[in-house]
């Protein structure tokens, strides 16, 4: 009999007793904690390298991983620990350059630069760096604790309570806030949605014909996620920089970095006057993260704001206030952010929807190699027999904790010494990240027809941009849309063909209101100016 | 289908009289293209790249294996149809791609003649599987709950099981409400959460049977399950049509007879033999290697697929 | 410094998908699927392949009426530099080029080769034998590399041909050579 410890046993066991590598003094070292190790180093040196970030890595390092470990469930534990690395990895890295330089490393870590560099400025570069790392990693920590104690549980109350009509709502409900919440506007975030939805749609259907293919054969075996995820999302991003890069290629800059004054140690009383800011932030963050498709840049917002506030009443006048080198604004921008990685995989292993580009990633991970499918069947409780996804499940939160523990241990150390990967030329960069992602598309798909959709996506991604157009909500529409479709279709054919199976049952029905309101009171709202 | 016995019988023996004479000095000119139908992760995509490899130790023959999923294998045929015939080009799918998709998409334009058959590997023990905590022990059970007003979700994956549940809902008075779901997996998951009260399963139910957390009311297929030889046939409840069927090995028509015979060979020697990799999946996962192969798969294939148009005929009723 | 190229993009971004809307909803959609919204199979009514594009279709819609009337008087729409356009215009075309060159360099030049020597040489039958199966992705990936270093830097350099033979023998090394059953492109096709 198989009892929720057995499980949680089994998980911890499946990620340290895995596959054995070699072994330490005696001490038989996992192949699963050797790939966690190196996800999580890469993860830093991406995100400490403006233009690249942890999605570009996860995008190239999938194919290679698969090809290494094959399509079997036991690849699953090296292959996610391996991207769960790059995750944690690159969000700390994302603040070295920020801090350094104040250049973002990756996208969240903006609000990082705002304290960040003020105080490299004035000479206390490695202690902020001490800062955001501190800060980084308790946020990230508390939020994994969060989703490890609250997926299981939302999964289990999803499958008592919702029954096909309500599931279809609820994926109706998610892309309708994603839409809404995601960007600026609201107007966007629906076309953002729309096009991912129809992009879905191509190829796809029950009929034996494959619809809007007119008739090719290239578009009847469908738009594979590969090529519009990664075309969207690092394509596009390239061709944005590289446009960037060439407005500005006659202004050459060269980061200067700064000389250290005083102790960079972080005291006790740092540590005291900092927690009030990191915890504030790490909840805020975790239920922002927890939320599909807001994201960490949102989360960071909304940290530093409450922090600036909180700072302004409680300083005292001879500390730096906010923006001007406050190491309290840098602890709450990193804790908020960081703090959202976790509990953003809260809708994915529970619902199956994913809320940012690193779930997406897992996603297709799980997706490519096969054998766990993320989603409220992950968390059965089986007795009898074991249930291979749930202690995979279990794998992926030890992981996790696997994943923070070298983070507090070695992160800070090999995270201060990335200062220099802000040198690297983006314009040297970035053509070859472009062809390193065509080729890693390729030799998963072997079709070229892959590389020109996802030349066309990057395209499309690029376009997006250039009209402040969000493409993370086509992403998420994108992987939903096949679900969202089969979902509506067996809940119309559970029912016995009601034409009313969303609005006939009050679940599906609060859903569906909630679904027309959220965009209504967003598309009211005076869109944000650029 | 005592035809189905002896076409079997006959076809192992005629693999392995004929076998090492004609195609032992067959080499591929190149490496082969090895399309699977089916989604990376799966047992069939398992056993698949298993075969591959095995045949790659053991022949020092290579392997390229490449997903060409989606329509039923129909994607997959369409692709391998103009693909090279000279041995460096095969497909991996199920007999029903041949038989009931291709007779049911006429637009795609294929026939089972386009193909040059060339091996089954291992049959389906394709069941009605209920939860064990629906309190159906029996067929019967189930019937006497639709015929009591209950409404009863059937989950199937194929079009052609979609038909078999329609018909056999009919012929035992009850109205099903069929959904239709993605794969087999998908059709357990579905029943074990509540959402699906029944539905076909080809052989992923064993591990639930066996446990008692799955019940196999009905055989899908013309003969007995090997797990609940007393369930009820689809013929015994009143369908003319059953579930049969394998998973298939075939390349695109015209392939010259010495490369033809080598693959087959070489196919069926790794899937009934245990010892391997792939064969001791086969027998795990799916029962035992069921071998029908050259022409007699080609007759099969052919006679499935002039079968079909009855099946699509009696389920637009 | 920036010059918009049209008078406001939101306007021009929400017309451009009400009228991709209308497109799919009133000609790609119905002329393009099988089944209409909803069909009858079984005696049972389902639901058809042309529904699920019909929505995404009112999402295009939805949206793109939203864009023209709410955000249309935004006094901040997002600015589009056309010189910035023209160059992703530029870098797409060298890139488009590069593949081409990939997929046929080796193919070509085995039939040189065979026009040469006499030979019978299928490339098909070589994609997986070194040196013929690197051919096409060195000259097409250097290409593609050199090429965009050098259109974003404005000028051709060494140093961006070097980049791009370190970037190829890395990608090779990385992709090619520790795996057996790894095809660069444009090998899997053939």
């Amino acid at each position: 009999m198989m009892g929720t410890l057995d499980y949680i046993w089994l998980g911890v066991l499946a990620v340290f007793q895995g596959p054995e590598l070699f072994s330490i003094f005696g001490l038989p070292i996992s192949i699963t904690l050797l790939m966690i190790l190196c996800g999580f180093l890469l993860g830093i040196v991406v995100g400490a390298t403006p233009g690249l970030a942890g999605p570009v890595a996860m995008a190239i390092s999938l194919p290679i991983l698969i090809s290494v470990f094959g399509y079997t469930p036991d690849a699953l534990l090296p292959v996610m620990g391996f991207l769960i690395g790059i995750m944690k990895g690159a969000t700390i890295g994302g603040a070295v350059p920020a801090i350094l330089f104040n250049t973002p490393g990756t996208p969240d870590a903006y609000m990082t630069t705002l304290d960040g560099y003020p105080m490299a400025q004035k000479g206390h570069a490695k202690k902020a760096l001490r800062v955001a790392h501190f800060a980084s990693v308790s946020g990230d920590t508390f939020s994994d604790v969060v989703l490890v104690i609250c997926a299981p549980f939302l999964a289990l109350l999803v499958e008592q309570y919702l029954d096909l009509p309500e599931k279809t709502a609820l994926l109706i409900l998610s892309l309708s806030f994603i839409a809404a919440a995601v960007g600026g506007s609201a107007a966007k975030g629906l076309i953002s949605t729309g096009l991912g939805l129809l992009v879905a749609f191509i190829g796809t259907g029950a009929d034996f014909y494959p619809r809007l293919s007119m008739g090719t054969e290239a578009l009847s075996q469908g738009i594979t996620l590969g090529p519009a995820i990664l075309g969207v999302l690092i394509i596009g991003a390239v061709f944005h920089e590289l446009a960037g890069q060439w407005r500005h290629r006659d202004v050459a800059s060269r980061p200067v970095p700064q000389i250290e004054i005083g102790s960079d140690r972080l005291s006790l009383g740092d540590i005291r006057k900092l927690m009030p800011y990191i915890g504030r932030s790490a909840i805020v963050g975790t239920m922002v993260g927890a939320l599909p498709g807001i994201g960490s840049t949102l989360a960071a917002t909304i940290g530093y704001t409450m922090g600036q506030r909180r700072h302004e009443k409680r300083a005292k006048l001879d500390e730096p206030a906010f923006g001007e080198g406050a190491m309290e604004g840098i602890a709450a921008t990193e804790a908020a952010n960081s703090s959202v990685s976790g509990a953003n995989l809260i809708p994915v292993l529970s619902l199956g929807i994913p809320g940012n580009t690193a779930a997406v990633f897992l996603i297709l991970a799980a997706d490519s190699i096969g054998g766990f499918n993320p989603g409220p069947s992950v968390f059965k409780f089986t007795t009898d027999a074991v249930n291979p996804e749930l202690v995979i499940a279990f794998g992926l939160f030890t992981a996790m904790f696997v994943a923070n523990f070298l983070n507090w241990t070695i992160g800070g150390l090999f995270m201060r010494s990335m200062g220099v990967m802000a040198r690297v030329p983006k314009q040297l960069l970035l053509p070859v990240v472009l062809l390193l992602t065509l080729t890693a598309i390729y030799v998963q798909e072997t079709r070229l027809e892959v590389i020109w959709f996802t030349l066309a996506f990057g395209l499309l991604g690029y376009g997006m941009r250039l009209l402040a157009i969000s493409p993370l909500p086509f992403v998420i529409a994108f992987i939903l849309g096949g679900k969202l479709e089969a979902t509506a279709r067996q809940a119309f054919d559970a029912t016995g063909s009601d034409p009313f199976f969303l609005l006939n049952n009050p679940i599906a029905a609060a859903f569906m209101v909630l679904s027309v309101a959220i965009i209504f009171l967003a598309s009211r709202k005076k869109p944000e100016s650029k | 289908m005592k035809v189905f016995r002896r076409i079997l019988v006959a076809a192992v023996a005629l693999t392995a009289s004929t076998g090492a004479t004609l195609a032992a000095d067959w080499t591929p000119p190149g490496p082969i293209k090895l399309m699977i139908a089916f989604r990376a992760g799966g047992g069939a995509d398992t056993q698949a790249r298993l075969i591959a490899e095995a045949l790659e130790a053991k022949l020092g023959w290579k392997f390229i294996p490449e997903q060409v999923t989606g329509k039923g294998g129909l994607n997959m045929a369409a692709a391998l149809k103009d693909a090279a015939n000279d041995g460096t080009a095969i497909g991996m799918t199920v007999t029903e791609t041949f038989g009931y998709n291709m007779a049911a998409a006429p637009k795609a334009g294929m026939k089972p003649a386009d193909f040059t058959g060339l091996t089954t590997t291992a049959g389906f023990q394709m069941g009605v599987v209920a939860p064990s905590s629906k309190g159906w022990t029996s067929f019967g059970d189930m019937v006497a709950a639709g015929k009591g007003g209950e409404q009863i979700r059937f989950g199937v994956m194929s079009p052609k099981l979609a038909d078999l549940a329609y018909l056999l809902g009919k012929a035992q008075g009850v109205s099903l409400n069929i959904v239709s779901v993605r794969g087999g997996k998908a059709v357990m998951d579905g029943v074990n959460a509540g959402d699906l009260d029944v539905g076909f399963m080809a052989g992923i139910q064993a591990k639930g049977v066996a446990a008692g957390d799955l019940v196999n009311l009905a055989s899908g297929l013309s003969e007995p399950l090997n797990q609940t030889p007393d369930a009820p046939t689809l013929a015994d409840l009143g369908v003319a049509f059953n579930a049969d069927g394998q998973f298939v090995f075939v390349g695109p028509a015209g392939m010259p007879e010495d490369a033809r015979t080598a693959l087959i060979d070489a196919i069926a020697g790794v899937v009934t033999d245990d010892t391997t990799k792939a064969g001791g999946y086969i027998k795990k996962a799916f029962g035992s290697a069921v071998v029908i192969s050259g022409s007699d798969l080609d007759a099969m294939l052919q006679t499935s697929y002039d079968a079909a148009g009855a099946l699509l005929k009696a389920a637009s009723e | 410094m920036k010059k918009p190229l049209f008078q406001n993009t939101n306007v021009m971004t929400g017309l451009f998908f009400t009228a991709l809307a209308l497109l799919l909803l009133f000609v790609w959609i119905p002329l393009d699927s099988d089944t209409g919204l909803i069909e009858k199979v079984r005696r049972q009514v389902a639901i058809g392949d042309a529904l699920a594009p019909t929505v995404a279709a009112l999402f295009l819609l939805i949206g793109g009426g939203l864009l023209m009337l709410l955000e249309g008087k935004s006094d901040t729409p997002p600015a589009i530099d056309a010189a910035s356009v023209k160059f992703v215009a530029r870098i797409f075309a060298m890139l488009v080029l590069s593949f081409v060159l990939m997929r046929y360099a080796g193919p070509l030049a085995v039939q040189v080769v065979n026009a040469i020597q006499g030979n019978d040489l299928e490339y098909r039958l070589l994609r997986d034998t070194a040196p013929w199966k690197w051919l096409g992705y060195v000259l097409g990936g250097t290409l593609a590399i050199c090429g965009t270093i050098s259109l974003t830097e404005g000028r051709f350099s060494l140093r961006a041909l070097v980049v791009a033979l370190l970037a190829i023998a890395a990608m090779i090394a990385i992709f090619d050579l520790p795996f057996d059953d790894l095809l660069l492109p444009p090998n899997g096709d053939l």
